[in-house]
């Protein structure tokens, strides 16, 4: 197919594409007549991954976890506070207007929402056009030859590009962001909860259309999701998120059959299985996820966490704590009623004391998890 | 045992600029009391303007129920005069919306907004409606009721709001509770501690539960029955077991294997082709031809006279004619199964009956924190 | 959107069609014509002097003689505008515009330039010639009088200008003889400028700062809102009023004053729009795709931003109408001897106090239906971009 860069090079066994470093966005909180900065919500706050050629790395986590954020500080749509994000090797935060104009072509996104991320104005033509006559790739005729050739490859009529967006369903516009970044032949794409806001029946499809387009281009994703079932599928390695930060990261699979941190612990057990008949008992996690601006200390789960409750019941006093219920006072280690049930909330010291660093688990090589209680 | 809600043949039309839609046809399901009926299908399926049309709350126009009868404990509220449909809302049949953001009203307290609805219904004095209040926000799982019930929306999180919603939908003890997708808004750790709860609620209360879903997950956990809808119809209803089990119509099949699940070995995905019908514009005979692997399949190895040739997607596919020309009705297939699907085997033999399934499921789905307490102590704790 | 295979269509141009599809649009839509086409044609259907006369064994046209700068400009940029925009549709729309600004541009200066009416006008001179029998043929206006022929029936001691409705003068006359209908007829001209050229000044004015505004953010941002709300503190009215008792009456000025204070509503909402569409995903994609940032906000923000401003536009054609109107009526608008439906007005209270109906009336409804069908086909505009309301069914 002419449409794109030949890959004629065979790649090389593991070439990083996209190497980010401690990554770390915050946004300031702004008060009062002069909008003094008064403190900042840490979206992201120190993440280090990085995706190989022709790789999917997902990332799954709950609404407000950081996760969107993540794929959009590293394409530079959202400045970053600190960190580093390496495109094979080069440090894609050094370049500056015209040269990082033509950087961009590399790194492209496919958005979740298909009817706010095409202009509305513009015909399908143009949409995925534009960027290729902006990089001087195609022309004139031979731009609307590519733009025919990528709309086929996304499985829509070349036809349809005189059409408008508004004319389009939501998978078939979703495909039409694909083609859009795809136009520009990128290493690397950000998919930013592509599926969820389409059919079930849909969502299938476009996920089987990115899979097809990895193998064929050799693309890395950065796969962003909620649906944990979803990201398993489709991922080769798998990142959870939890208040801006890792807190596991392992192979999709080792990370199912084997999770070492209780958050994803949780997570898996809470997506309902399509079976009438489970074989797993279910775990709920008590409470919500706490505000950003305000994590709490140590291990930022400790406060919904049962598995430093089964611990702390078995370690002795002196490395305990009672927790406060949400909303009251805690008075000097007294044990108070917590949510209906009266046991003390007790949990480990270190939970509420230290951050737990992102370690090396039992497992596979390169299961790492943020967590004092599993090994 | 009698069903608490009947829906015979109902049928809604709505008149628009470009011509009569037709977002529910020829719709028939009961409920019976104390079970959860899930109401699965995709956008535009009809299987919300289903659960508006119980309570009457489509608007009108340029909505209009064409006919058939929504019985409810006997009563057929089709033909009921709005006073007495008013009294029927909230009282007797509650309803609860996918988006607890927007159905709380911002300028009252929570609490106000229940004492209204206590009130209204119930009859009791401010102070009363007060208690109720209190003790339905307390029967959700808020803590701290009475605080939090002079507490603003806004001042609430996603997941609280929905149990609010829900506190709001159950303080009349109503026997129906339409909820419609209640946990879609909502992250998974907070759509299990949601469904948990209502299933809590109903196994308390006895009352029935109309599910409305698109996701699979949350009909296998929760649903005693289910209803799938594809172009504004019933295409097939049963168990839930036996739906899950043996699935009839095409539909329904290809849905379940286009679902990625956890912890299985697919290197891709089962697609269904195609897109989900627009209701302007729906397809002759069966409403799913277009899309359907069983009628191609067939097709292949059918006569020549007997098929079809068409462009469905930009690519001609071949199909058989009389799934073009004739659209299926909901037959029962087996006892406690209907389908919708010319092309079952036992399709041509079966009648067409309406559609009743009494069915409590048998496992019923346990969360539990100590569950995972009991694993983890397994010897993954230090 | 019954057929699969209908011509594929902008958003703006499916929002105009809905507009135009509406019965109250289209009522709206059909008065203003008749207004449009009165104003362009007003020489042709109002005139003291024939369309073409046979004079001694001459062709001639006596109207064509008199046509003014403005009537030449609005004919042909009339003529201009139709060949290009319903017959030469396979062009391109730019260059269809293009085309069409260059003409504008030519046809006034070339105007401005070779036309030159005689500069005294004798209105009855072809009503004598006809009385003494040298026109052997002539095609008369269907109504023959000119808005400023007041002079010819001044000297009938018996009945005093101003008359009321009858068989000559269909909508009477004014104190000094002029006929109404005739006056109406030219009045078009004022109410359409006055409309669009403000309104025009008022969205120029508007999307140039709001857009700067929406641009720049931060110290642009907030010295432009400072700017937004002295201008919003401006009584329109008052200004206008002291400057004609300043200066000379001229109603340019006018225009230019309501357009240089009615900017403010079209900044605000240009600025909202910009900040708005700056955070969603296809602007998004179009700076990750990396376009320029100027082409970002001139390719994907500016065009989205515009058509709400659509709404706001007709409604501030039907207020600036207004406002000319209450001016004249107070006797401060156009120098007299201007056709215009306010100073009609202005005239209806005669001496003594005599509410003369035919001067009050005509007129009044005039400006009311003018008014009424700038706001209907606002309302329409409104349901036709209102994005909340589209796709509902």
């Amino acid at each position: 197919m002419s449409a794109f860069e030949p890959v004629t090079k065979s790649p090389p066994a593991t070439e990083t594409i996209i190497d980010v470093r401690d990554l770390r966005t915050y946004f300031p909180i702004r008060k009062g007549i002069f909008s003094h900065t008064v403190g900042y919500v840490k979206a992201v706050d120190g993440v280090t991954f990085s995706v190989d050629r022709g790789k999917t790395l997902g990332l799954v986590g709950e609404s407000g976890c950081g996760k969107t954020t993540v794929g959009r500080t590293i394409l530079r749509l959202i400045p970053a506070t600190s960190g580093e994000v390496l495109y094979r090797g080069k440090s894609f935060f050094g370049y500056h207007g015209e040269e990082l104009r033509k950087l961009r072509r590399h790194m492209q996104i496919i958005f979740q929402d298909p009817m706010s991320s095409l202009n509305p104005r513009m015909t399908i033509g143009n949409i995925i056009g534009e960027p290729m006559q902006v990089h001087g790739i195609a022309k004139g005729r031979e731009r609307d030859e590519r733009v025919a050739q990528l709309l086929q490859r996304v499985g829509l009529d070349p036809s349809y590009a005189l059409r408008y967006p508004h004319e389009f369903s939501g998978g078939q516009r979703q495909r039409i962001g694909i083609a859009r970044a795809l136009s520009l032949s990128p290493d690397f794409i950000v998919c930013d909860e592509p599926v969820s806001a389409l059919d079930v029946s849909i969502q299938s499809q476009i996920l089987n259309l990115l899979q097809d387009l990895q193998q064929e281009f050799q693309i890395s994703y950065l796969f962003i999701a909620h649906n944990l079932a979803v990201v398993e599928h489709f991922s080769d390695e798998v990142a959870v998120m939890y208040l801006g930060r890792i807190v596991e990261k392992a192979a999709s699979r080792e990370l199912y059959s084997n999770p070492k941190h209780p958050y994803t612990m949780a997570l898996l057990s809470a997506v309902p299985e399509p079976d009438p008949r489970p074989k797993h008992k279910r775990i709920v996690l008590q409470g919500e996820v706490p505000s950003p601006s305000n994590p709490p200390s140590g291990c930022p789960f400790h406060p919904r966490c049962p598995l430093t409750r089964e611990a702390a019941k078995q370690a002795s006093d002196t490395d305990t704590v009672v927790l406060a219920p949400k909303g009251s006072m805690a008075t000097n280690g007294h044990p108070l009623p917590v949510l209906g049930n009266e046991k003390p909330d007790r949990v480990l010291r270190k939970c509420v004391e230290q951050m737990p660093p992102l370690e090396q688990k039992q497992g596979e090589p390169g299961h790492i998890a943020a967590c004092w209680v599993t090994k | 045992m009698t069903p608490l809600l009947e829906i015979k043949n109902l049928n809604v039309a709505f008149n628009t600029e470009r011509g009569q839609i037709r977002p529910v046809r020829d719709v028939s399901m009961s409920i019976f009391p104390g079970q959860t009926l899930a109401v699965v299908g995709e956008s535009g399926c009809g299987k919300s303007v289903t659960a508006l049309s119980i309570l009457r709350l489509i608007p009108q126009p340029p909505g209009k129920i064409l006919g058939g009868q929504i019985l409810f404990e006997g009563r057929d509220l089709v033909a009921l005069r709005e006073e007495e449909m008013q009294r029927v809302r909230g009282k007797e049949i509650a309803m609860i919306f996918q988006e607890p953001m927007t159905s709380l009203n911002p300028v009252y307290t929570i609490g106000d907004q229940i004492v209204e609805a206590v009130k209204l219904h119930q009859g009791v004095t401010s102070r009363e409606a007060y208690q109720i209040a209190e003790q339905s926000l307390n029967d959700v799982g808020i803590s701290d009721p009475h605080r939090r019930i002079h507490e603003y929306p806004h001042q609430m999180s996603g997941g609280m709001r929905q149990r609010v919603m829900i506190a709001m939908a159950l303080s009349c003890r109503p026997k129906l509770l339409i909820a419609d997708e209640p946990t879609t808004a909502l992250d998974v750790t907070i759509q299990a501690q949601i469904l948990e709860l209502l299933r809590k609620l109903q196994r308390e209360t006895g009352m029935a539960i109309m599910l409305i879903t698109h996701d699979l997950g949350v009909v296998a956990e929760n649903a005693d029955a289910v209803a799938v809808m594809y172009a504004s119809r019933v295409v097939e209803t049963a168990t839930v077991e036996t739906l899950f089990d043996q699935p009839q119509h095409p539909y329904t099949e290809g849905l379940f294997r286009s679902v990625p699940k956890l912890n299985e070995n697919a290197a891709r995905l089962t697609t269904i082709p195609g897109s989900v019908p627009n209701p302007a514009k729906f397809p002759s005979g069966c409403k799913f031809h277009p899309r359907c692997a069983r009628t191609r399949k067939l097709a292949a190895s059918a006569p020549a006279d007997q098929t079809t040739e068409l462009k469905s997607g930009g690519e001609i596919i071949r199909v058989l004619t009389r799934c073009v020309n004739e659209e299926p009705e909901l037959r029962e297939i087996q006892p406690r199964q209907w389908a919708a699907c010319h092309q079952i085997a036992s399709y041509n033999s079966a009648k067409v009956t309406p559609p009743v399934v009494d069915h409590k499921r048998e496992v019923t789905t346990e969360h539990s924190t100590e569950a995972m307490q009991l694993e983890a102590a397994k010897g993954q704790t230090a | 959107m019954r057929d699969e295979r209908t011509v594929p269509r902008s958003w703006l141009a499916r929002a105009m069609l809905d507009t135009v599809g509406k019965t109250s649009a289209r009522l709206g839509l059909i008065w203003i014509s008749v207004i449009a086409f009165c104003a362009v044609f007003a020489p042709f259907l109002a005139n003291s002097y024939p369309i073409l006369v046979k004079m001694n064994g001459h062709w001639s046209s006596p109207m064509a003689q008199h046509f003014t700068p403005t009537d030449v400009t609005l004919l042909v940029v009339t003529f201009a505008a139709i060949v290009l925009f319903v017959f030469l549709q396979r062009f391109r729309l730019f260059a269809r515009l293009s085309a069409f600004a260059a003409i504008v541009v030519l046809t006034i200066t070339l105007s401005l330039l070779f036309v030159h009416p005689p500069l005294t006008n004798v209105f009855e001179q072809y009503r004598d010639l006809a009385k003494s029998g040298d026109v052997q043929w002539a095609l008369d206006a269907p109504i023959p009088y000119s808005p400023g022929d007041h002079l010819r029936d001044q000297f009938d001691p018996d009945r005093p200008h101003p008359w009321s409705p009858n068989s000559a003068h269909r909508m009477g006359t004014d104190q000094f003889g002029a006929d109404i209908s005739s006056h109406m007829i030219h009045a078009c001209r004022v109410a359409m400028a006055v409309g669009f050229i403000s309104t025009g000044i008022a969205m120029f004015i508007g999307i140039f700062i709001g857009g700067l505004m929406g641009y720049f953010v931060g110290l642009v941002d907030l010295l432009g809102m400072r700017l937004v709300e002295i201008f919003g503190a401006i009584p329109t009215l008052y200004l206008l009023l002291a400057f004609v008792s300043v200066f000379e009456r001229n109603i340019y000025v006018i225009m230019a004053i309501i357009g240089a204070t009615s900017w403010v509503g079209n900044a605000r909402f240009v600025r909202a729009e910009f900040l708005k569409l700056r955070g969603q995903d296809f602007v998004q994609a179009a700076i990750a795709s990396g376009l320029k940032l100027r082409s970002v906000m001139f390719r994907h923000v500016l065009p989205n931003a515009l058509a709400p401003l659509l709404v706001s536009a007709s409604f501030g054609i039907a207020s600036a109408i207004l406002a000319e109107s209450v001016l004249s009526f107070l006797g401060l608008g156009l120098p007299v001897g201007e056709a215009s439906w306010g100073a009609l007005l202005n005239q209806a209270v005669g001496a003594g106090g005599a509410f003369q109906w035919w001067l009050g009336t005509y007129p009044g409804i005039a400006i009311f239906l003018t008014v009424f069908a700038y706001n209907l086909i606002g309302e329409a505009l409104r349901d036709a971009l209102d994005p909340k309301l589209r796709g509902a069914g």
